[in-house]
C-alpha cells in the first residue's frame, strides 16, 4: 500500500486535518482503529471554556493566560481563527451551519440543567432560553430526564418545567436509543406524527428544551422542520454518548472525504511504523489476518491522548506513544495519573506528545525527532481537553496548522 | 425530639452477624431493635471476596473453624439458597509449592468433614480451563459464592416480618447505665438529625470490628485486632469456581467469581483501626501478581477496582487496652467465634458481645449468643434458625444467568438503566417507590454502577429517576411528567446532582489505585461524559440530609442527668451519609 499522507485517527482533529489536506491537493488515506471524540463529545466547537477552573468570556483573548508549551501558543492565534473559519465554511456547506462567535464564548444547556462554556454551536443548540422553558422528553426515551434537567435550570434562575411528549405509534416502541429517534425524525411522515404532541407539551412554552436526537442523517433540517411544526423554538441539549450532532458532524466529514477521493480504513488500529533514519517510511496497521505496511511521504498522528487511546498509561506510571514509540512524559508512579476528585482534574488527562512549532515531535532538548511526521489534536502534550473545554478548538487549529505546514511541503 | 422506643433487646451492628442475632431473636419470639450506623453491610460484610468457605482454608491450621465452616456451608445452602452461587471451588499445587502440605490439607479436610476429591491437572483444566498449565494435583472442595447484600436483605425481611426493627442510619452514641445494667440506649438519628432513645433489657453487640468501640461506649473493655484485607475486582469471571492456592494462606492465593467478577483476595495486615480502609497500590500488584500464577491471563486483564476490609478478630489472651503490634501479619489469629458474657466478664449484667468469626458462620454466630441470652432471659423456644428456611429461598440456587434470563423473557432491553449488571428502569422504579433516594444504596441493593463501565451511563440515568420520584408538580404545560408527590413533612426534595456527585466520588475512591491501561481510558471518558458534556464540578448543593450527617451533633452529658452517661460517639466516615429509609421505620 502506498500514500502520499497517511493521516491515523479519525476524531476532531483527523478529520478536520484529512480534509483540509486533501482539499489542498494532497493525496490522503485515513487510517483509524474506529470513532473518536466526535461521538463522545457535546457536540459544540470548544474553544477554551475556562482557565484556572474560572468559566471564559474571550478565549482568544484567555489564550495568553495558558501556560507555556499549550498547543494553542504553538500554532498561534491566527491557526486558531483559520481553523473556527475553515469549519464554519465547511460545516454551512454540509448542511450544518454552526453559529456563534470566536470572540466571545455562549453557553449551552445540557441535559443536566447545566450551563455550559462552548464557542460555536450548531443551530439546533443555539436557541436562547427565555421566559418559560419545557424542558421535554419524548416519552420512553431513557438517556433523558427533564426533572432532573429542569431543577438545575431553575437553580440558575430559568422558569424551567418538565414535559413529556408522546411518541406516535413506531417501529420501537418496546426498544429505542437515541440514534433509533433520530432516524426516525429522519422522516417527515414521523415528524408530522410526533409534531402534535409535541406542541401539546410545549404549550404555553416560549421555548423548549429537548434531548440532542432531532435528525440524523439530514443535517438540521428536521430540526428546522420539526419547529414549524410545532411552533415553538426547540434547543437540543447536550446529551449523553453517542453525541447525536456529533454523528451528523461525522457523517458530513466521512461525505466530503468520500467526494474529495480520500481513502478511508475503519478498524485498522496502526501499530507502529517503519523508519530511514529521521523519516518515517512506512506506517504498520493491524488487520484481520496480517499486518500490513502502508508507504508515506508523510505521516499526521491524530490518535488523541489517553482517552482516545493514542497514548497507554502502564501500571508503573510511565506512558507510552502507541504508534511510533514518541517519548511522552510520565509519572513517578499511577497515583500520579489522576486526582482525588473524580470531578477535580486530572494529570494524566493532559499527557501527551512534545512538538515545535511545525507539530513535529520533539526530543527533550526540543529538538525534532522525525522530520516527516506532525501530531495534531488531544495527543499533544500541554493541554487537558475536558477540564480546559478545548477539544474541538486544539484540533481545528492545529489542523489548520498541519494543513499550513505540508502545503509547503508538496508531495513528491 | 422523637418519642423513645422500647424493646427487649438492642442489637448493635447491620452486618451479618447483627442480623442474624436479629432473626434468631425474631424466631424465638423476642422483640428486638438492631441499629446501625450506616446501611446494612456497610462494614465488612460487604467489603470482602464472597466466599462461602467449605472450611478447606483453615483445615491444616485451624481445625475448629474448619468445622464450623462446613456445617454452616451445608445450613447456609438449604435455609438461604438463593444467595449462593453453587460453583464448588479448587485448591491448586503449583511448582514450588510444598507438596507435604497438599498432604496435611487431605488429612486435616478429613478430620474436619470436608469432602475432597483429587483432581490429575488434565482434570483440573477441563473444569478450569484458564488455570496455568503447570498446575501439577487440584483438589475440589465444596466452596462457594455467595451474596452477603442479598444474605443481609432475607435475613432482615424475614426479622421484620416477624415484627422486629431495623434501624439504619442510626449510630450509637452512648447508653444509659445505673449501677451494673443498661436501662437504655442512645442512638443518633441521622436523617432527621436528631438522638432517640431506645429503653431496653438486654444489649447484644454485634458491630464485628468496632464491637470494641461499642465495648468502650457501655464501659467494658474488649479488644480487637482489625484485620485489614486488601481485594481487587476484576472486570470478567476467568474461572467458573473459586480458585484458591494449595499453600499455607498467604497474600494473594483466591480467585472468587462474583456475579460477573471475579475478587482477587487477599493481603492480612494489623492496621490500628478498622475505618483504616486504604488501598497502598503495591497491594494491588502483589494480588495481581500472585492470582496470575495460579490464572496467567489475570495478569494482563482488566482491574475494575480495589477495596479493603477490616476482619472483626479477637485475641482473648491481649491485656485490655493494649492494641497488640500493628502490622503484622493476623492470619495466625483464630478465625472461630466468641461469645462474651460481659456479667461474668466485666460485672455489666445484661450485655452480650459476640466476637470473630466470619460470615460463613454468621448464623451460628447468631445462634451461639441468643443461646446464652435466652437462656438468661427465661426463653425456652429453640433456635430454629438452621431450620426455618428464608423468604426467596424458594427458586434454589442463585445462577449467573438469571438477570440476563429474565431481561430477555421480558424483552426488557430498552428497559435497561445499567446495561453492565442488567437492571431495568422497573428494578429502579421499585427502589425509589420503596423510598430510597440515594444512588449508594440503589447499588447495594441492584448492583447498579458495579460492572466494567463504572456507572458511566447508568448512574446519570438512576439520577434522573431519583428527580422524577422528587419533583414538585407547578403550574406547567400539559403532559407533564407525572411526579409522585413527597409525603407531607418530608422536607426539601434531595438534590439529585448532588446525590450523583457523592456517588461517583464515592465510586472513585476505589478506583484511585486500580488506573492504568483500559482504565485509565475509561477513568478518562467518564469524565469527559460528567464534567465534559454535563459541566457537573462537584459543587452540587448537598441537601438537608446530607449537610446534617456531615456534622453529627456531639452528644454533651446533661447537667443534672440522674442517668451515668457512659462512651463517646464513633466516629463515621464518608460511606453511605445520606438516605430517608430510616424513615417510617
Amino acid at each position: 500500500m502506498r500514500a502520499d499522507v497517511v493521516v491515523v485517527g479519525a476524531g476532531p482533529a483527523g478529520l478536520a486535518s484529512a480534509t483540509r489536506l486533501a482539499e489542498a491537493g494532497r493525496q490522503v488515506l485515513l487510517l483509524a482503529r474506529g470513532n473518536g471524540f466526535t461521538h463522545w463529545g457535546a457536540g459544540s466547537v470548544d474553544v477554551l471554556g475556562r482557565v484556572g477552573g474560572e468559566p471564559v468570556e474571550r478565549p482568544l483573548e484567555a489564550i495568553d493566560r495558558l501556560p507555556e508549551g499549550h498547543p494553542y501558543h504553538l500554532v498561534g492565534q491566527a491557526a486558531v481563527r483559520d481553523g473556527l473559519d475553515w469549519f464554519s465554511g465547511f460545516t454551512a456547506a454540509a448542511g450544518l451551519t454552526h453559529t456563534g462567535d470566536p470572540e466571545r464564548n455562549r453557553s449551552q444547556v445540557t441535559a443536566f440543567g447545566t450551563l455550559r462554556p462552548t464557542c460555536l454551536l450548531p443551530e439546533p443548540a443555539a436557541g436562547e432560553l427565555r421566559g418559560r422553558v419545557a424542558v421535554v422528553n419524548f416519552a420512553g426515551f431513557r438517556d433523558f430526564s427533564p426533572a432532573l434537567c429542569a431543577q438545575r435550570l431553575r437553580r440558575a434562575g430559568i422558569d424551567a418545567v418538565p414535559a413529556s411528549a408522546p411518541m406516535p405509534a413506531w417501529d420501537h416502541d418496546r426498544y429505542f436509543t437515541g440514534v433509533e429517534l433520530a432516524r426516525a425524525i429522519d422522516d417527515a411522515g414521523f415528524r408530522r406524527r410526533l409534531a402534535p404532541g409535541l406542541a401539546r407539551a410545549v404549550a404555553g412554552a416560549e421555548v423548549a428544551v429537548v434531548p440532542a436526537v432531532l435528525g440524523l442523517n439530514r443535517g438540521h433540517e428536521p430540526w428546522a422542520d420539526l419547529q414549524s411544526l410545532v411552533g415553538t423554538p426547540l434547543v437540543e441539549a447536550a446529551t449523553a454518548p453517542p453525541s447525536i450532532p456529533g454523528l451528523r458532524l461525522f457523517a458530513a466529514y466521512r461525505a466530503r472525504l468520500e467526494a474529495l477521493g480520500v481513502r478511508w480504513q475503519f478498524g485498522f488500529p496502526a501499530v507502529g511504523v517503519e523508519r530511514d533514519g529521521d523519516r518515517v517510511t512506512a506506517v504498520r496497521s493491524e488487520g484481520a489476518s496480517r499486518v500490513l505496511a502502508t508507504h508515506c511521504q508523510e505521516l499526521v498522528l491524530a490518535t488523541g491522548g489517553v482517552a482516545g487511546n493514542g497514548i497507554d498509561a502502564n501500571r508503573d506510571g510511565t506512558l507510552t506513544e502507541q504508534v511510533a514509540g514518541l517519548p511522552v512524559e510520565g509519572f513517578d508512579d499511577r497515583l500520579g495519573f489522576m486526582g482525588d476528585q473524580f470531578l477535580g482534574d486530572h494529570p494524566l488527562a493532559a499527557a501527551g506528545v512534545r512538538v515545535d512549532a511545525e507539530l513535529r515531535p520533539v526530543d527533550a532538548a526540543g529538538e525534532p525527532l522525525l522530520a516527516n511526521v506532525r501530531c495534531v489534536g488531544g495527543l499533544l502534550a500541554g493541554h487537558d481537553p475536558t477540564t480546559e473545554g478545548s477539544r474541538e478548538g486544539v484540533a481545528l487549529a492545529t489542523a489548520a496548522r498541519v494543513a499550513a505546514v505540508l502545503a509547503a511541503t508538496p508531495a513528491r | 425530639m422523637t418519642p423513645p422506643l422500647e424493646t427487649d433487646v438492642v442489637v448493635v451492628g447491620g452486618g451479618v452477624t447483627g442480623v442474624a442475632v436479629l432473626r434468631d431473636l425474631a424466631l424465638r419470639g423476642v422483640h428486638a431493635i438492631l441499629v446501625e450506623r450506616f446501611d446494612l453491610g456497610t462494614g465488612t460484610s460487604g467489603r470482602w471476596h464472597g466466599l462461602l468457605h467449605s472450611g478447606a482454608r483453615y483445615a491444616v491450621r485451624d481445625q475448629e473453624s474448619a468445622r464450623e465452616c462446613i456445617e454452616e456451608n451445608t445450613t447456609l445452602r438449604r435455609i438461604a439458597p438463593h444467595t449462593i452461587e453453587d460453583i464448588g471451588g479448587l485448591f491448586v499445587l503449583l511448582p514450588g509449592d510444598d507438596e507435604a502440605y497438599a498432604g496435611q490439607f487431605v488429612e486435616g479436610c478429613q478430620a474436619s468433614g470436608i469432602p475432597t476429591e483429587e483432581l490429575s491437572p488434565a482434570a483440573a483444566h477441563r473444569r478450569e480451563p484458564l488455570l496455568a498449565p503447570e498446575v501439577k494435583l487440584a483438589f475440589a472442595v465444596p466452596d462457594g459464592g455467595i451474596d452477603s447484600w442479598s444474605l443481609l436483605r432475607s435475613m432482615a425481611a424475614d426479622a421484620e416480618a416477624r415484627g422486629c426493627q431495623v434501624l439504619v442510619r442510626h449510630p450509637i452514641v452512648g447508653v444509659e447505665r445505673s449501677g451494673d445494667r443498661i436501662n437504655a440506649v442512645r442512638v443518633h438519628d441521622a436523617v432527621a438529625g436528631e438522638d432517640r432513645t431506645i429503653g431496653c433489657q438486654w444489649v447484644v453487640n454485634a458491630a464485628g470490628a468496632w464491637a470494641g468501640e461499642v465495648g468502650r461506649l457501655a464501659g467494658v473493655p474488649i479488644t480487637m485486632i482489625a484485620g485489614k484485607g486488601v481485594m481487587v475486582v476484576m472486570a470478567s469471571r476467568y474461572v467458573h469456581g473459586v480458585v484458591n492456592a494449595c499453600r499455607k494462606p498467604a497474600d494473594g492465593d483466591i480467585i472468587v467469581p462474583q456475579h460477573e467478577v471475579a475478587i482477587l483476595g487477599t493481603t492480612s495486615e494489623q492496621v490500628p483501626s478498622p475505618d483504616d480502609i486504604s488501598v497502598p497500590p503495591a497491594d494491588v500488584d502483589r494480588m495481581i501478581d500472585m492470582c496470575a500464577q495460579m490464572v496467567p491471563s489475570i495478569a494482563s486483564g482488566r482491574v475494575l477496582r480495589a477495596f479493603a476490609g477490616s476482619r472483626p478478630l479477637y485475641k482473648p489472651e491481649a491485656p485490655a487496652g493494649g492494641d497488640g503490634q500493628a502490622g503484622g501479619d493476623t492470619r495466625e489469629v483464630s478465625r472461630t467465634f466468641t461469645v462474651l458474657d460481659h456479667a461474668s466478664r466485666d460485672g455489666l449484667d445484661n450485655m452480650f458481645s459476640i466476637v470473630g468469626g466470619k460470615l460463613t458462620t454468621c448464623r451460628q454466630m447468631a445462634q451461639a449468643v441468643v443461646d446464652r441470652l435466652a437462656e438468661r432471659m427465661g426463653v425456652t423456644e429453640p433456635c430454629r434458625t438452621a431450620t426455618e428456611v428464608l423468604p426467596g429461598a424458594d427458586h434454589g440456587h442463585h445462577r449467573l444467568a438469571e438477570p440476563l434470563a429474565r431481561v430477555e423473557r421480558d424483552q426488557a432491553y430498552g428497559e435497561l438503566i445499567c446495561e453492565c449488571e442488567l437492571v431495568t428502569r422497573g428494578q429502579v422504579r421499585q427502589a425509589v417507590a420503596d423510598g430510597l433516594t440515594e444512588l449508594e444504596d440503589l447499588r447495594r441493593k441492584l448492583r447498579l454502577g458495579y460492572g466494567p463501565c463504572q456507572a458511566a451511563f447508568c448512574a446519570w440515568r438512576a439520577a434522573g429517576m431519583l428527580a422524577e420520584g422528587s419533583w414538585e408538580p407547578h403550574d406547567g404545560p400539559a403532559g407533564r411528567e407525572s411526579a409522585p408527590r413527597r409525603p407531607e413533612g418530608a422536607g426539601a426534595p434531595p438534590d439529585p446532582v448532588a446525590g450523583l456527585e457523592r456517588f461517583l466520588e464515592e465510586r472513585w475512591r476505589g478506583q484511585r489505585s486500580t488506573i492504568w491501561g483500559d482504565q485509565g481510558r475509561q477513568a478518562l471518558l467518564n469524565h469527559a461524559i460528567y464534567r465534559g458534556i454535563f459541566d457537573l464540578r462537584g459543587d452540587g448543593v448537598p441537601d438537608e440530609a446530607a449537610a446534617a450527617l456531615d456534622q453529627p451533633p456531639r452528644t454533651e452529658p446533661g447537667a443534672g442527668d440522674p442517668t451515668q452517661r457512659v462512651g463517646e460517639e464513633l466516629a463515621g466516615d464518608s460511606e453511605g451519609r445520606t438516605s430517608s429509609r430510616a424513615k417510617g421505620r
